[in-house]
């Protein structure tokens, strides 16, 4: 569903990890630019994987768009305090990921400049 | 229930309503769910999910006020399965949605049994599987997670006496081709024994690698999985403690506060799900209605009860209304929740704007375990930032200017919350180059606005013209800060909860803005409706339900108007000729059915648009005193929409029928 | 809400206060600026129905409901039309804020207290009631108004 909604990315090639250290492991292979990100995931939980990538500088930068069930304060706080870049809570519109993905790519390269 | 003669005629006049609102609601039961079954599989339309929740809560509460508990606690399970739908952590398929259609097809049974006056059937069975199956959505909620997962309390046992041992997985591009991952990896590692502690680590180079705590004999299928990117050592001593640098308990925000609890033995803090609290609120809410059908019973009935006992009846109804009103302001205390809710989003937005704006500011935070109701959190969130952004665009100076003023570089924002008896007070304080007054004054000397010659604006003045829609020192005001225009809406929303915000202003030295707000909110949730053009609110408390009326099912009795409802009539009263206001006699008409039973009263409006929760303002001089209206709110565009006094206006509607139609209470 | 506001002054000196100026069906009133807390353009009015005649509706000041007087109808004229230059002039007597309603209303003034007049007694009428003085300023006359008369001796509301 998530690349369905960014399908209309172009030049952009996606990667699906099922989960959190699958996740990782992809990033320790692959040059990725953004992470789409789900918190409940059964071998390490969204939250981690974030905290994970935020403690080292590779990887600290990376646009990480959060997406989750919950729509209360305390679980937007969270995936903030940890790092998350944006967040989304599902079901979301497809134009609010797409959005948000572009925002943050924006936001990158002009960091980059 | 009590079945004493007199009683006989009052509880069976309960149970006919009771039946005919359950009718109503099963009826938006079975609708609901045809609408869901022919979208399962797919997206649930959520209004669906929703009525479904709601006529599963209003069963559970008439069920519950009748005492016919199968139907409560069946009503209740249900309501919590929708709950769980409605926040996504419980996922209807075919399986489970048949479970929902039992339930409500034995919900019906036992109301068809206490209206036949036959015994219930058994309802255990299908209560434990209703309950199994609301509480697997709320198990999900909690979110298990922790960083290094698979922790189990068990390991020295599991391990059987088994070695630890540390594997080290190294994942690589080949490895992948060959079908070698890390979860295969950790799945093979779990069948060979005890998996503890993942950690994922980073190599230098920046490749990764995952670290695995195993406790298994099976040394030999260890080393055959050499080439297979693992390599292992043994680890010593008894089950691997927590690596460093790992976040024990606290990797949801959930679960900290448990551990906390756990590990300091006794505390007085409670951790409240935001939903229960709601539901403590409605339920207040439908106390107070009762309360007020108890009062108009009590009225009713003046005439046959002694006068000794009248008064003593009348004493405990007033002692319940005073008592109820403090429940209610003792839930909405509960409500309240820590101000760094609002504090948290800071130190990122402080960052990235101090970082576009070319400034360098140091951020402090104080008071962030200070309590404000959680409807003010979310309102304020927008306001603060807009300061925040403010004070980094315009009253932090550049780095090169502060030192030339013989500051430090970075400036410095403070965000402070305090509590000051009744109000919780939020200051956002920079050590910038405070407001430029001169320049203020010559903007708003050049709109017209009077100012003094010898420029001595006093804080009042002054934020009144910073907040003078329209106004900013800056003829292009950055669009992310939108000074002026901003500023109003801060004031606004500020004032519009209740609170004040004033600023003070040291010139070259910085700039404080103060917002005091009120600790306690009155909130409540009305029905929105439509009288000509006017707009009317009707707490939600004192509705029982909302109808569409077809004005050619209105028949004129007299002075009155009545409506087929319910197998019997309901008397209608047109707000419009309540308050004087021309009519519009349309074809159809939504009507708000108030009070119970003898009481009940069809207010007549144009239509519904909806509820709301709205901030309620008490309506207090005596020149808009008026029967009918006892407070006030808005809806956002800062118009006045008048909340209606239903009781008044019940109370004032009988009286006139008495009048009119000579009918003694 | 877009308003003027009434910058605060520095003291006064001896005899003279600061008063504010408002028109209501070309006669001018004035009010001392110490009772009015500000004025504002007129926006949505609510009306409350059953409410005196007078009483023009309700809006949202400050975050507080507030009655909105119609001066026009309180002093016995005709209603009028809201203009650009309708002003609501929102005043506190005690624990009460009550907004007025004038046709305009952009000066302040200062107004020495040897400058304002009894009223006398041929000065009747409904407009009589509420003034605490009269004002020559050249060759302008104003009329002085008490605060407490209009927002008090009113009648209470018609239930």
């Amino acid at each position: 569903m998530v690349r369905a909604a960014l399908g209309s990315l172009r030049d952009a090639t996606f990667v699906e990890a099922g989960s959190g250290l699958r996740a990782i492991e992809v990033l320790g292979m692959e040059p990725v630019q953004m992470v789409v990100l789900d918190l409940n995931m059964p071998d390490m939980h969204g939250l981690d994987v974030i905290r994970f990538l935020r403690s080292h500088d590779r990887y600290r930068d990376l646009p990480v768009v959060v997406l989750t069930t919950r729509g209360d304060e305390s679980s937007r706080q969270a995936a903030i305090d940890a790092g998350a870049s944006q967040y989304l809570t599902k079901p979301f519109a497809p134009s609010a990921l797409l959005s948000s993905v572009r925002e943050l790519l924006d936001a990158r390269v002009s960091r980059r400049r | 229930m009590s079945t004493s003669g007199q009683d006989r005629p009052f509880a069976d006049g309960f149970m006919d309503d009771y039946f005919a609102e359950a009718d109503e609601h099963m009826v938006a039961v079975r609708r609901s769910l045809m609408t869901l079954e022919s979208a399962l599989g797919s997206t649930l339309p959520p209004a669906a999910l929703e009525d479904l929740f709601r006529s599963f809560h209003s069963l559970k509460g008439i069920s519950a006020m009748v005492e016919l508990r199968e139907a409560e606690l069946l009503a209740h399970h249900m309501e919590s399965c929708l709950r769980a739908a409605r926040q996504g952590s419980l996922t209807l398929t075919s399986t489970n949605f048949e479970v929902l259609v039992d339930g409500v097809r034995m919900l019906e049974h036992v109301i068809a049994a206490r209206r036949a006056s036959t015994p219930p059937p058994s309802i255990d069975a299908m209560a434990e599987t209703l309950e199994a199956l609301g509480r697997t959505g709320n198990e999900v909620r909690t979110e298990t997670p922790t960083a290094n997962n698979t922790r189990t309390n068990e390991p020295a046992s599991r391990s059987g006496g088994a070695r630890w041992w540390r594997v080290t997985f190294v994942p690589s591009p080949q490895l992948v081709e060959r079908g070698v991952k890390v979860d295969t990896v950790r799945a093979r590692l779990m069948q060979l024994g005890a998996v503890q502690n993942v950690v994922p680590k980073v190599v230098p180079g920046g490749g990764i690698s995952f670290e695995f705590d195993v406790a298994t004999n099976d040394e030999a299928q260890l080393a055959q999985w050499h080439d297979d990117g693992l390599s292992y050592e043994p680890l010593d001593g008894p089950a691997p403690a927590a690596p460093a640098g790992a976040e024990p308990a606290d990797a949801a925000v959930v679960e900290r506060p448990l551990t906390d609890l756990t590990l300091a033995g006794s505390s007085n803090v409670v951790r409240v799900d935001l939903a229960r609290l709601d539901d403590l609120m409605r339920l207040v809410g439908e106390m107070v209605v009762t309360r007020s059908r108890l009062e108009d019973t009590l009225q009713r009935i003046e005439a046959h009860v002694p006068f000794q006992e009248w008064r003593a009846l009348q004493d405990h109804n007033g002692r319940l209304e005073r008592n109820l009103r403090d429940l209610r302001e003792g839930v909405m205390r509960v409500r309240l929740v820590p101000v760094g809710e609002i504090f948290r989003r800071m130190p990122f937005v402080v960052r990235d704007l101090a970082r576009d704006n070319g400034k360098r500011v140091h951020l402090e935070l104080t008071g962030q375990s200070t309590e404000i109701d959680k409807f003010l959190v979310e309102r304020m969130m927008d306001p603060v930032l807009h300061i925040v952004r403010n004070a980094i665009s315009h009253g932090i100076e550049p780095p090169e200017r502060r030192i030339a003023a013989g500051k430090p570089a970075d400036g410095t924002i403070r965000l402070a919350a305090s509590t000051a008896g009744e109000a919780v007070i939020l200051e956002i304080t920079d050590d910038g180059g405070g407001i430029d007054i001169p320049s203020v004054a010559q903007r708003a000397r050049s709109f017209g606005l009077v100012v003094p010659d010898d420029g001595g604006l006093d804080s009042r003045a002054l934020l009144d013209i910073i907040c003078a829609s329209g106004f900013s020192t800056r003829d292009q005001a950055d669009r992310a800060s939108g000074r002026g225009v901003g500023m109003a809406v801060v004031r606004d929303t500020v004032e519009g909860l209740g609170g004040t915000l004033a600023v003070e202003s040291r010139p070259g030295r910085g700039t404080t803005f103060r917002m005091t707000l009120p600790l306690t909110l009155a909130i409540t949730d009305a029905i929105i409706a439509h009288v000509g053009d006017q707009i009317f609110a009707v707490p939600q408390t004192a509705v029982r339900e909302v109808v569409e009326v077809d004005a050619s099912l209105l028949s004129a009795f007299e002075r009155n108007e009545l409506m087929p409802y319910r197998g019997g009539t309901l008397p209608m009263v047109r707000l419009s000729h309540v308050f004087a206001m021309p009519a519009a006699h349309r074809a159809r008409h939504h009507a708000i059915v108030v009070g119970s039973g003898q009481a009940a009263l069809g207010l007549i409006v144009d239509r519904i648009a909806g509820q709301r929760e709205v901030v309620v303002k008490t309506i207090t001089d005596p020149l808009i005193r008026v029967d009918g209206v006892s407070a006030a709110t808005e809806l956002g565009d800062g118009r006045v929409v008048l909340i209606l006094d239903v009781a008044a206006l019940s109370r004032t509607r009988r009286q006139h029928s008495r009048v009119i139609t000579g009918v003694s209470a | 809400m877009s308003e003027t506001s009434v910058a605060a002054l520095a003291s006064t000196p001896a005899a003279a206060q600061a008063y504010i100026l408002f028109g209501v069906a070309g006669t001018t009133y004035a009010l001392r600026s110490h009772d009015v807390l500000h004025i504002e353009m007129l926006e949505h009015v609510t009306p409350v129905p059953n409410a005196p005649a007078f009483v023009e509706g309700v809006v949202f000041s400050r975050g507080q409901v507030v009655p909105v007087i119609n001066l026009r109808a309180r002093f016995g004229f005709e209603r009028a039309a809201s203009t650009l230059r309708s002003r609501l002039l929102v005043v506190q007597h005690d624990t009460r804020r009550v907004g007025l309603l004038a046709d305009e209303s952009r000066e302040f003034i200062r107004i020495s207290d040897a400058a304002i007049k009894p009223p006398q007694e041929a000065i009747g009428g409904l407009s009589g009631n509420y003034l605490e003085g009269v004002a020559t300023l050249g060759e302008r006359i104003v009329l002085v108004l008490s605060v407490r008369e209009i927002v008090e001796t009113v009648p209470t509301a018609v239930s």
